[in-house]
């Protein structure tokens, strides 16, 4: 059996700036981080058995990856030629769609387990790799690397694309006090709003060759180092500032990135003192994040669970983050031999 | 004789003054990730390098936690190769002193775990051996090198280097010890404030 992880992240500026219809006219640039909320991948051999399981939120047992309703399964396995004697089993600390990047995690998780089953261990940046190729080039996603970096490599990184595709990754080296004193500020709220997001991504890429919204997008991705500086020096209302900056860059890509509820919401922190916020993820639902001083954090959760209430948010929720250093990791390896069933 | 402490005392100062901080920083980061999965630190060096890792373990499995040893709280899995002087000599006599640290290593090494290899030349063979079993499973590796560098720089993952001239082995093993005990410090405080977060 093989058990792999991944953490989910949070995406703080230049969110978007990774889609491939931007960066190769521009630089894209994203700040994140990892988070201490994981999603699971494991691999158990059986050779025995001439079929392929997949067991996520329904259980699928098949004669050939091509009978696979999970697309990035049967892509992966595809790819990677593999046809039978395994079940694929996943799990997460988190539900999907909450903006925190949990698809891409999974795909990073896959591909370093099924690389794994294979007898070939990957590092970060060959699993970020083998991700976003599953993603981007075999299923044709409307999306960018981002987030398969974000999680691969753990910590915090500042994520420069490249118009060749290629891709930096530069760790922000922060200490434990610069890591609890933003996690002490910061708040996240699951709105309980979860939507496809791909309708909102497909606008936003028609939307990059608007002059206009290109120019945005070049803002959003040069605001990285200010914010990197921000962190390291630890000024929290300046982070905060320039969340609320981007946010409003960003809504403004694409006309169904936000919505009335979410304006609530966000609007609902504001009044009650962050100093700014955005959504995390490609938008149109997810989780909104706030940088506020932790003196105004009991006024903001009471206002914003009663705006919730009021929009009838059932699923809403806070959620407690805390960040991680660790990447896509093998945690347990005891595939054994295969000559053991031989 | 004053003279002599003096000019010693200066060539660790400025060794100090120019500490790879970067690097100690990816040290520091890549340690954390470890303990966030739970994976073992493998720490190992030559002669007095074997004594700084012998002295760092005890820190890292006992003294980082010393303010909260009631605590149930999970610890550190440090552990010094070879565990056992009898696996040194074991190794060394059967099979070459080259495999002294990768041979027991095969024994424990896994994907979750860290290496910290410590060699003022950096170009031990023994320690390379141990650093390209973990290179070659994908296991960071932390490097701490004196003089050039050498082969240990190149490889590692954290490339702490103490730059010197060849063979000063004082000045070098000092600031490796120095650079141990920052580490032991951080994660003192670290855990201090974990535990008293309530995490």
């Amino acid at each position: 059996m093989i058990v792999v992880r991944a953490p989910l992240r949070i995406s703080f500026v230049g969110g978007g700036t990774d889609l491939p219809d931007f960066y190769r006219r521009y630089p894209g640039q994203v700040i994140s981080s990892a988070i201490d909320k994981y999603v699971y991948v494991v691999i158990n051999r059986t050779p025995m058995i001439d079929k392929i399981s997949a067991r996520y939120s329904i259980s699928e047992t098949v004669d050939h990856p091509d009978a696979l309703r999970h697309s990035r399964i049967r892509e992966a396995l595809k790819h990677l030629g593999i046809k039978s004697g395994l079940e694929i089993a996943s799990f997460a600390n988190m539900p999907a769609k909450t903006g925190l990047g949990s698809s891409s995690s999974f795909s990073v998780a896959l591909m370093k387990a099924l690389h794994a089953f294979l007898g070939k261990k990957l590092d970060a940046r060959e699993s970020a790799e083998a991700a976003a190729y599953l993603e981007m080039e075999l299923l044709k996603e409307p999306i960018g690397p981002q987030d398969q970096y974000a999680s691969a490599f753990g910590g915090f990184n500042r994520i420069r694309f490249n118009s060749d595709d290629t891709v930096d990754v530069e760790p922000v080296l922060l200490d434990f006090k610069k890591r609890f004193l933003l996690e002490n500020h910061l708040l996240v709220f699951f709105t309980g709003l979860t939507r496809d997001t791909s309708s909102v991504l497909h606008e936003q890429k028609r939307n990059v060759n608007d002059d206009d919204k290109f120019e945005t997008m070049k803002q959003m991705a040069d605001s990285v180092p200010q914010f990197v500086s921000y962190l390291e020096n630890g000024q929290m209302q300046k982070m905060g500032e320039m969340l609320h900056e981007g946010w409003q860059r960003k809504r403004s890509l694409a006309s169904n990135l936000s919505n009335a509820v979410i304006d609530n919401l966000y609007s609902t922190g504001l009044k009650n003192g962050a100093w700014g916020g955005k959504l995390l993820g490609a938008g149109a639902g997810g989780c909104l994040m706030f940088i506020a001083p932790p003196g105004s954090h009991p006024a903001i959760r009471l206002a914003m669970k009663k705006t919730a209430e009021q929009n009838r948010l059932n699923e809403f929720r806070e959620i407690p983050v805390h960040f991680v250093q660790s990447g896509a990791e093998i945690l347990y390896h005891g595939d054994g031999q295969p000559s053991a069933f031989a | 004789m004053k003279e002599f402490i003096k000019q010693f005392a200066d060539q660790v100062s400025a060794s100090l003054a120019q500490l790879p901080a970067e690097e100690i920083s990816r040290a520091i980061n890549i340690l954390e990730a470890a303990y966030e999965r739970d994976g073992r630190i493998y720490v190992f060096g030559n002669g007095g390098s074997l004594a700084i890792a012998t002295h760092w373990v005890s820190d890292f499995n006992k003294t980082v936690f010393s303010h909260h040893l009631d605590k149930n709280h999970r610890r550190f899995q440090a552990i010094r190769l070879p565990s056992t002087e009898s696996e040194i000599t074991a190794w060394a006599n059967d099979v070459g002193f080259d495999m002294i640290f990768a041979g027991p290593l095969k024994n424990y090494l896994q994907d979750a775990d860290v290496l910290i290899a410590i060699s003022s030349s950096g170009s031990s063979p023994n320690i390379i051996k141990a650093v390209e079993l973990a290179k070659e499973r994908k296991v960071p590796v932390i490097g701490l090198s004196g003089f050039d560098g050498g082969k240990l720089n190149e490889l590692s993952d954290a490339k702490i280097l103490v730059k010197t001239e060849k063979g000063q082995y004082e000045i070098v093993e000092s600031v490796h010890h120095t650079i141990m005990h920052l580490m032991t410090k951080y994660f003192k405080e670290y855990f201090d404030h974990m535990i008293t977060a309530g995490r």
